[in-house]
């Protein structure tokens, strides 16, 4: 039963983890039909820049983290100009950029960061005992409520303050959004790069779990998809949902079916959402 | 026409290119094949430093029939079909007369098949499948550990000496990790030793599930037979889910253990953990390993840690060897030099065994060492003969 | 009129003839080495050429390409090693066993279109490749499958002439198909997807179909390269080899005949260079690729095209 416990409780916080993961990735789909490629190598870049902040440079691990994070929304905002801006509209170009971009940015990391894996320090250490029944790792624990945090403040900023608000005009009716004075070239600016952000995020908060490797960021941007698919394309309780359905499938399946296929299960997900509700648990059916 | 243009350029440059690669000829190159990028780049960093040190040896000594040695490290990222078509290009491109290195069994096995095809000799230092040498291709060499002899020499006898009740096996869906599951399944069936056996993905990061299956078996030890940053994360997570260090867990490979990495990603759950290594500052079987050592270390400013170094350092010292005593080039002429190598190296002497029908065909095995990690201290816990120290189990 | 079009149609045949005959030449000049980037390059040049069937000419950007090409490379090799079945024969099933599930999941994902069509795709071929790597049993995972090649006795030349015979083949079936009936409707769907499906064109079918016959193409690539190396591995239904031949496309220039053959062996011959420096050849071509795609998205033969046209006003 003990056993049972921890699968869910592992499922559970994995399940956040990639919640949060997915948000970057959900928010960019939704508003601006672009399906982000590189969301992986954001995720590492702030890994890594987290890691070297805090290691080579010796800046306290809790500067460093939001810092790596800001550098990535720059980085977003410098792709969505530069790259994605002339594409939209035509979904192919946009697809076909963000992919060689991803392997670019793969590359990039690889030569720049070298091809060993790099863990930020943790902030706390050791493990906690549950209940009496079962240990779990601490940094898990915090990193779960950490992420538990920024999806909160995600909800907020959509929901209640005005940038949220043009965020969502945008999503749902570009042509009248922007009849009552929205800027869309800003919002899908801000948009790319609070995506971009999150991803980094994402990054900054499970790197001193796992840590990265350049070669690591197309399973991460696979694992987003799928959970933004399951959830649906543009819904944040969606990321959520699918973020911890993912999570749970994925880690009783290994326990009880088999570890080796761990990873199929959410491939074959996506593949059955596609096929049967391609517009994902929460999304909207008119696409 | 502008298409006749481009043709014409297309056409110079082809000719260009292969007019190059004819040029230089008075310098004796070695290939090597090694991962210099991929997830065991580490690897081929370490190649770098060995060659480097080999080069320096060989050469001062006058090089090779009177000519300086030079070597070409191709890539092969780790992957089989890079490995053979880096073995093809060393074969085809630069026509080298012998190739040595690898570090990975199935990008070995790929290479012995068009060592075979193009009949380049090739001498293999860090692949431990068996078949590498058990398929007996006459132009293929292992001066290095093997599955079988790693496993029936030093880890199943080690768990036994030492009085281990029950093993719990983790292997990756890798060549090197399926072939020495295998062995040692086998080598503890026969000792009466009770065990289970655990498959993961190969780029596996998050074990807990698996983890807490083992804990419920109640090992004492953890055979673990995963290679690269999954070991870190493996040996990690073992330590927060509790299972470690009652349970003490063997990296099966040995360099992850070693990589400057190690520490950072390991944190306290690195004490006590065990590792395979063919190499201690303290156990010297030769002069030639204290002259490696002191080199290095004039080298690099650091000591050698990962012990391939030292591996690939042997085998491009064993092919100088035989191409001298050979005194030529031709492949026949090396195979039969190599066949009755007697060369002394970091590790011992080099003789290859002649049987045929085994894995012994051609195969060199160097003694190795089973090292624990005690206050972040190497110390060798077996063979009884080389240990630096007693194994300590966990509490 | 009419003479303006036959005097262009027979200067597009002496060319085509006068590659056709330049490149039944490079085995008597050719090192063993150059022989085998050639070859190599031939295989693109089939991946390359029916990935821009689809990509180029429908605008469905199917990651699954390289996939299918692993589909054919598995089954014609595993029925060559478990069932002794002639590699001849087996690249054969292989193209079919890789038509048919190009079939079904074009059926699944066509009407979906976009980024689902990409997401999907995506997802099948990850799952395919890891399927491959788990089951070693039968796959040999990424310890690689060894199978025999097309001939006893090995010989590069004859590699490379099969190679050529059977390229210039499927760029045939290309060439006749965008300049046929379905080629228009091709490009009547890509142009204006709304306009061609209210003009009474089956879209969806078209789309179908198009998709099958490259899933097909690259299957028989796949199954030859493999027989080739004589050892099949996970590499190649990997999204590596995908972006390899997507960055072919796109810099060779999507939507045009001669593009992916051009970006095939540009791309090809380029990375055998720059190995000599180290490892940088993919992401150099990424870079391209990035460049290309932002700034000249028709590729090198759109800029040549356009200077081409040019010369001749």
């Amino acid at each position: 039963m003990s056993e049972f416990l921890m699968y869910l409780t592992n499922g559970m916080v994995m399940g956040v983890i990639n919640a949060i993961s997915a948000i970057g990735v959900s928010l960019i789909v939704g508003i601006m039909r672009v399906v982000n490629f590189a969301h992986g190598e954001l995720y590492i870049f702030a890994g890594y820049f987290s890691y070297h902040l805090s290691t080579s440079l010796g800046v306290p691990p809790l500067i460093a983290m939001p810092l790596s994070v800001f550098f990535i929304f720059l980085v977003g905002i410098g792709m969505e100009r530069t790259l994605i801006r002339p594409t939209y509209g035509n979904e192919m170009y946009s697809l076909i950029i963000t992919f060689v971009l991803s392997i670019v940015l793969q590359n990039a990391a690889l030569l720049i960061f070298g091809p060993y894996p790099n863990k930020p320090p943790n902030l706390v250490s050791g493990a906690t005992n549950i209940f009496g029944l079962y240990h779990y790792g601490n940094q898990r624990l915090l990193t779960f409520f950490i992420s538990i945090g920024i999806l909160l403040f995600i909800f907020y900023l959509i929901k209640k303050t005005w940038f949220g608000k043009s965020i969502r005009a945008v999503s749902q009716d570009r042509g009248m959004a922007s009849l009552v004075g929205v800027d869309h070239f800003r919002v899908n600016m801000l948009s790319f790069g609070l995506g971009a952000a999150l991803a980094g995020a994402a990054g900054v908060v499970i790197a001193p779990i796992f840590p990265v490797t350049p070669t690591g960021s197309s399973a991460i941007s696979l694992n987003a998809f799928v959970v933004v698919v399951l959830g649906g394309m543009g819904s944040l309780k969606g990321c959520v949902v699918g973020g911890l359905l993912l999570g749970m499938i994925e880690n009783l399946g290994a326990a009880y079916i088999s570890t080796m296929y761990r990873h199929i299960f959410g491939f074959i997900i996506l593949i059955l959402v596609l096929v049967f509700r391609p517009w994902g648990i929460f999304g909207q059916k008119t696409q | 026409m502008e298409m006749k243009r481009w043709m014409i350029l297309l056409m110079f440059l082809s000719v260009l290119g292969m007019v190059s690669s004819g040029w230089a000829a008075d310098t004796i190159k070695i290939g090597v094949v090694g991962p210099r990028t991929g997830p065991a780049a580490a690897t081929g960093k370490a190649f770098e430093e060995g060659i480097a040190i080999a080069l320096d040896h060989i050469n001062a000594k006058g090089g090779v029939l009177g000519k300086q040695v030079e070597v070409v490290f191709e890539d092969t990222g780790g992957v089989p079909e890079k490995a053979a078509s880096a073995f093809e290009k060393l074969a085809t491109r630069d026509k080298v007369p012998i190739v040595v290195g690898e570090s990975h069994s199935s990008s070995a096995l790929a290479e012995i098949e068009v060592a075979n095809r193009y009949k380049v000799p090739f001498i293999i230092c860090e692949a431990w499948h068996d078949d590498i040498t058990k398929k007996n291709y006459k132009w293929v060499f292992r001066a290095g550990p093997v599955n079988s002899g790693v496993v029936d020499f030093y880890i199943a006898p080690f768990v036994k000496d030492n009085g281990f009740k029950k093993v719990a096996i983790v292997r990756e869906n890798s060549d090197w990790g399926v072939g020495i599951a295998e062995r040692t399944e086998t080598d503890l069936k026969n000792f009466g030793i009770p065990f289970i056996t655990l498959k993961v993905e190969r780029e596996s990061k998050d074990f807990y599930t698996e983890l807490t299956k083992i804990k419920g078996e109640k090992p004492d030890i953890i055979l673990a037979y995963i290679y690269g940053t999954g070991l870190h994360f493996f040996v990690a997570q073992a330590n927060e889910v509790g299972l470690s260090p009652k349970c003490l867990i063997l990296d099966g490979a040995g360099p992850p253990s070693l990589w400057d990495t190690f520490w950072k990603n390991v944190g306290k759950a690195g004490e006590l953990e065990l590792f395979m290594s063919s190499m201690h500052e303290k156990v010297h079987l030769t002069p030639t390993s204290r002259k490696f050592w002191d080199d290095y270390k004039k080298k690099y400013g650091k000591e050698p840690t990962d012990y391939k170094t030292r591996s690939i350092y042997n085998v491009v010292l064993i092919a100088a060897d035989a191409i001298s005593r050979a005194k030529s080039m031709g492949n026949e002429a090396i195979v039969t030099a190599l066949e009755k190598t007697n060369l002394e190296v970091t590790t011992g002497n080099v003789k290859f065994g002649l049987k045929q029908g085994t894995y012994e065909y051609h195969q060199w095995m160097p003694p190795m060492l089973i090292v624990q990690w005690q206050d972040q201290k190497q110390v060798v816990v077996y063979p009884k003969e080389a240990a630096t120290g007693t194994l300590k189990k966990g509490k | 009129m009419a003479n303006a079009q036959q005097k262009r149609n027979f200067k597009k045949l002496w060319i085509i003839g006068f590659f056709v005959l330049l490149a039944l030449f490079p085995p008597f000049f050719l090192s063993q080495y150059w022989l085998h980037v050639m070859i190599i390059s031939l295989f693109y040049v089939m991946m390359a050429s029916s990935w821009n069937l689809i990509a180029g000419f429908t605008g469905q950007v199917s990651f699954a390409h390289a996939a299918f090409s692993g589909i054919g490379a598995y089954v014609s090799g595993m029925l060559a090693v478990y069932l002794g079945l002639s590699p001849w024969l087996g690249i054969f099933v292989g193209m079919g066993v890789a038509a048919l599930l190009g079939l079904a999941l074009g059926y699944l994902c066509i009407r979906m279109g976009g980024i689902y069509l990409s997401l999907t795709t995506l997802g099948f071929s990850e799952i395919l490749r890891i399927i491959i790597t788990n089951e070693d049993q039968w796959t040999r995972g990424t310890m690689g499958l060894q199978v025999p090649g097309f001939f006893t006795e090995y010989s590069k030349t004859s590699y490379y002439y099969l190679f050529l015979i059977i390229a210039i083949l499927i760029l045939l079936i290309i060439y006749w198909i965008i300049h046929s009936e379905m080629g228009l409707t091709f490009r009547a769907v890509l142009n204006d997807e709304l306009a061609a499906s209210s003009s009474g064109i089956n879209t969806i079918r078209v789309r179908i179909l198009a998709f099958t016959i490259s899933s097909a193409m690259a299957g028989l690539a796949g199954g030859l390269y493999g027989h080739y190396l004589m050892l099949i591995t996970p590499d190649i239904p990997s999204l590596g080899q995908m972006f390899l031949v997507l960055a072919m496309v796109v810099i060779g220039g999507m939507g045009s005949f001669i593009g992916p053959i051009m970006g095939s062996f540009i791309l090809e011959i380029l990375s055998e260079y720059i190995r000599i420096y180290g490892e940088y050849h993919v992401l150099l071509f990424g870079l391209i690729a990035l460049g290309i795609s932002r700034f000249a998205p028709e590729g090198v033969m759109g800029v040549l095209g356009r200077r081409w046209k040019r010369a001749w006003a």
